[in-house]
């Protein structure tokens, strides 16, 4: 007889599960502007403070409230009031506010329709990691009608190790507000609408004491338009240009249908240093998927590979991307949707790509490379010059030198004349000279030793021209040990090295200097 | 200088109605026939492989000649909206080795004078200059005729063309700046006498064009300009054909820069108004060409890819002949079902077969290229560049050169 079971699920360790994957009070921060923008909220503001007792966290919005049903969701895991809601809503998991429970205590008050509900949970995470599910208790009391919004005092936030408040600075919140959370949203460039938003960060003194706050808003604004190049060294990097938003309907193999939001800006990097970066442009810039008009992951490579990805800066919004729980990675990549959205967009950017603006601000990088390159090249050929005038003498670097410095022994009337008749610095044997009516295979170096050091053969030249012989031990060493398994001798008053391997071979060595 | 010969034929050979970007549509008039463009002109061979008793043989030439006629062999049917234009050229009567005696058989009438061919439309007679010269040998020993500009232009004028070019020089890429200007003016000694020839005639002529590049192309108009007088160029040609583009067929992008720097070339020597005919080049060419403002184009590739088993499902695929699901298509050799039985395998030669699947092919590629004269016949730059986008654009080899096109001729994206 067959029974009937329902899989149980273990809530505390869901809980437990849930939380963890957040670390970043910055995280945090980024939920409760959700929650605030879902609430309709047009003002919010977060205060974080630094205590001995812990971090402390206070998110006051004038919002609509909570009611009982609201403030059971903010607790409960994966019951969002909001899911199946169809405004726009950010949160719809039930996941995100489950950050809060990181903490010694969670007071929460809301006031919505005339009530004022105070809820308050002390040592959830303890409790939670103590295997015990923890509980927050409810007071209830009237206040006026027109009271409305919602303050969240979070106690003794345990942040992640290197995710310490102590850490942050007004810098790097205004980087991760407009790069991860909704005051950097896009949704603007795209609704008639638009639910505006203040936002305002007070960080106490003893984390970043630079300023008094940071306000900012929800919407990502690009720096200004410049198309046309400026002066000076860099002449392109002040240059940006917008791409207006546009909407596009893709269709999956599957035959689903999506939409894309895309908006976007490409620029060089004075004009992106005008959007608060805060760092390495490679780790910022690219082209972002976003959901509900916030950047999730980066997608580089829908942009091709000749093109450098950190000029671009393109927001892709698509409310059918999944987010894993702490919003950081899309979760549905093998699916057709996904696909879809790549190919798209891939599309789009190659037309970015292509588009003569781009071409024409590339080419001015370039230009402007070329003319800085050129003006060390004045400076390097002034350093020469001051090199030639300050020697005593013409004394060659390189092997070219030295020919021209064999050919100048010629024409100051050195005896014998050696002429070179054919130079292939790539060949083995890289140069034939004629002496007497003879042609002779000859090895052409700065010093007799770089033959050796080159390790080239000595069966198939009959001259080694060099400029001088280099380090005597070194030939010495040879003479000694040997070269290629055979024994080399050098008479350089003679001008003569001596090979034998096998048979004899007698091989003239030519010191330029020698001939002037 | 040459004396001043006949003028051309006017401005009303060639109006052009619309305009996109440095696209444009229009009618070409010849002789009372029609050419809407930007067109497609059929190679057809109207003599190959035949025999002393019948102008009409040769394999699948035969079939195509079949489809002309809209003959019984083919089960009948109008195909004439496919053929309001085909390209032939003078070489044709080389490919088959035939005698002396067959040669002046088959240049006795005009083609469409002979009760065997019921073709009405623009007939463009091309020199064979790319056969004959490829190797830079004057060879005609197959018919034993000397094969020189008179030469070619008796022919020309036996068959009847409509619409003749000069005898040429073809360049390759290969060449060297002074080959090409050896072979530019060689080019431009027959082009002189081209001119001389066909004075007083009522003869449509275009000249030929070599050059992948604007520099390539001024030089060449410089050679053939130093030996007429740029006033005889102006005055008398009706049109330009541009050649020597067959070794870049795989490199959109040199095709790209030649037709486009062609037009450029043609603005700057005052002969914008002349319609430009590329030579030899097609498929999905056609498109990213006719953007950048050619008019006309000829391909025997329906012909080839039916030879090779190809059956086109559109200008840019095609799949094989044997694979194919007929049903799919409407045009009215696959909606016909005694020649879907043939493109199955049921027939009794191979050329009724691989016919059929030719026939189908230049459908498709024709109809192709009526949807792109729509989209320049649209108001803006929009449509084509729509048209561009959903058929080239997509296609991962293609982007870059339909984004260029876009970009340099219908006035980009953004």
């Amino acid at each position: 007889m067959p029974t009937t079971r329902t899989p149980k699920v273990n809530e505390v360790n869901e809980f437990l599960e849930i939380a963890s994957d957040f670390e970043d009070p910055l995280e945090l921060i980024r939920e409760s502007l959700s929650n605030s923008y879902d609430a309709g909220a047009t003002e919010v503001e977060i205060t974080i403070r630094d205590r001995p007792i812990g971090s402390e966290i206070i998110i006051d919005d004038d919002g609509e409230g909570m009611d009982h049903d609201d403030l059971e969701s903010f607790f409960d895991l994966g019951n969002s009031t909001k899911r199946g809601r169809n405004d726009g809503s950010i949160g719809y998991k039930g996941h995100g506010t489950k950050i809060f429970y990181k903490s010694e205590r969670v007071l929460v008050n809301a006031a919505k329709d005339g009530t004022n509900l105070r809820a308050q949970m002390d040592r959830p995470w303890e409790k939670l990691n103590n295997r015990t599910m923890p509980e927050y208790e409810v007071t209830e009391r009237s206040v006026k009608e027109e009271n409305s919004g919602t303050r969240i005092q979070i106690t003794g936030f345990k942040s992640g190790r290197g995710f310490s408040p102590s850490s942050l600075t007004y810098n790097k919140v205004e980087h991760y507000l407009k790069w991860k959370t909704l005051a950097g949203s896009t949704a603007h460039f795209f609704t008639d609408d638009f639910h505006e938003m203040e936002i305002t960060v007070r960080l106490g003194d003893e984390i970043d004491d630079t300023r008094d706050k940071l306000v900012t808003d929800n919407k990502l604004e690009f720096p200004s338009e410049q198309l046309e190049p400026g002066d000076g060294r860099f002449p392109a990097s002040r240059m940006c240009k917008h791409y207006s938003p546009h909407e596009f309907s893709v269709k999956t193999h599957e035959g689903d249908e999506t939409t894309i939001q895309v908006v976007g800006m490409v620029g060089g990097k004075d004009a992106r240093n005008e959007l608060p970066t805060y760092g390495k442009h490679s780790a910022q810039f690219g082209v972002w998927l976003a959901k509900d008009h916030i950047k999730v992951e980066r997608l580089n490579e829908a942009i091709s590979h000749d093109n450098e990805f950190l000029h671009f800066f393109f927001i892709a919004n698509c409310l059918d991307i999944e987010l894993s729980a702490n919003r950081e990675k899309v979760r549905n990549k093998s699916s057709p949707v996904y696909q879809a959205i790549e190919e798209e967009l891939s599309h789009y950017l190659s037309k970015v790509s292509s588009d003569p603006w781009f071409e024409e601000y590339l080419d001015q990088r370039r230009r402007a490379k070329l003319s800085r390159r050129a003006k060390s090249q004045q400076s390097s050929v002034e350093e020469r010059e001051k090199r030639v005038d300050g020697r005593e003498r013409f004394s060659p670097s390189n092997e070219i030198e030295v020919v021209l410095g064999l050919e100048r022994s010629n024409r100051e009337g050195a005896d014998p004349e050696i002429v070179v008749e054919d130079y292939d610095p790539d060949a083995e044997v890289d140069a034939l000279v004629r002496q007497d009516d003879e042609i002779y295979a000859s090895s052409i170096h700065t010093r007799l030793t770089d033959h050796f050091e080159a390790d080239k053969p000595l069966e198939s030249v009959d001259k080694i021209v060099c400029w001088s012989y280099g380090d005597k031990d070194q030939l010495s060493e040879l003479e000694r040990h040997g070269y290629h398994g055979g024994e080399v001798s050098f008479d350089l008053d003679t001008g003569r090295l001596s090979y034998e391997n096998g048979h004899r071979r007698n091989i003239h060595v030519v010191r330029v200097r020698d001939r002037f | 200088m040459a004396p001043s010969g006949s003028q051309r034929l006017g401005d009303e050979l060639f109006e052009v109605i619309d305009e996109a970007g440095d696209a444009r549509s229009g009618v070409i008039r010849i002789n009372g026939t029609e050419l809407e463009t930007p067109n497609l002109l059929p190679v057809v061979n109207f003599y190959a492989g035949g025999t002393d008793s019948s102008l009409y043989g040769g394999g699948i030439h035969r079939t195509i000649k079949e489809f002309i006629n809209g003959d019984e062999a083919v089960n009948g049917g109008n195909y004439d909206r496919y053929f309001d234009g085909v390209m032939t050229s003078v070489a044709s009567l080389t490919d088959y080795g035939i005698s002396r005696d067959r040669y002046e058989d088959y240049i006795d009438a005009p083609v469409k004078e002979r009760d065997v061919f019921d073709f009405d439309g623009t007939l463009f007679v091309d020199s064979g200059g790319f056969k004959f010269l490829g190797d830079r040998k004057l060879d005609g020993s197959d018919f034993e005729v000397d094969v020189d500009q008179e030469a070619i232009f008796d022919i020309q004028r036996k068959l009847g063309g409509d619409l003749l070019v000069n005898l040429d020089r073809p360049i390759s890429p290969d060449d060297s700046y002074e080959e090409r200007v050896e072979k530019a003016q060689l080019t431009a000694e027959n082009v002189a006498e081209f001119l001389d020839l066909t004075d007083g005639g009522r003869y449509t002529r275009y000249l030929t064009l070599h050059g992948y590049n604007y520099s390539m192309l001024d030089t060449f108009l410089e050679e053939v300009d130093s030996v007429i007088g740029r006033d005889r160029v102006h005055r008398e040609f009706d049109g330009v054909a541009l050649g020597s583009l067959v070794p870049l067929k795989d490199n959109k992008g040199k095709l790209i820069t030649a037709v486009s720097d062609c037009r450029d070339v043609l603005n700057d020597w005052g002969f914008d108004d002349l319609p430009l005919h590329v030579l030899g080049i097609s498929s999905s060419a056609i498109p990213l060409l006719a953007a950048v403002g050619a008019d006309t184009f000829d391909s025997s590739s329906y012909i080839h890819s039916a030879i090779n088993g190809k059956y086109c499902t559109s200008l840019y695929s095609s799949e094989p002949v044997d694979d194919a699901d007929f049903s799919r298509c409407d045009c009215p050799v696959c909606s016909d079902p005694v020649l879907v039985r043939r493109m199955k395998g049921d027939a009794e030669y191979q050329k009724d077969k691989l016919g059929a699947v030719a026939m189908h092919n230049l459908i498709i590629q024709k109809r192709e290229v009526e949807r792109i004269r729509a989209a320049i016949q649209q108001p803006g730059t929009d449509g084509l560049t729509e048209y561009i986008e959903q058929s080239l654009g997509r296609q991962q080899s293609m982007q870059q050169h339909a984004h260029r096109v876009v970009n340099e001729s219908l006035g980009g994206y953004f």
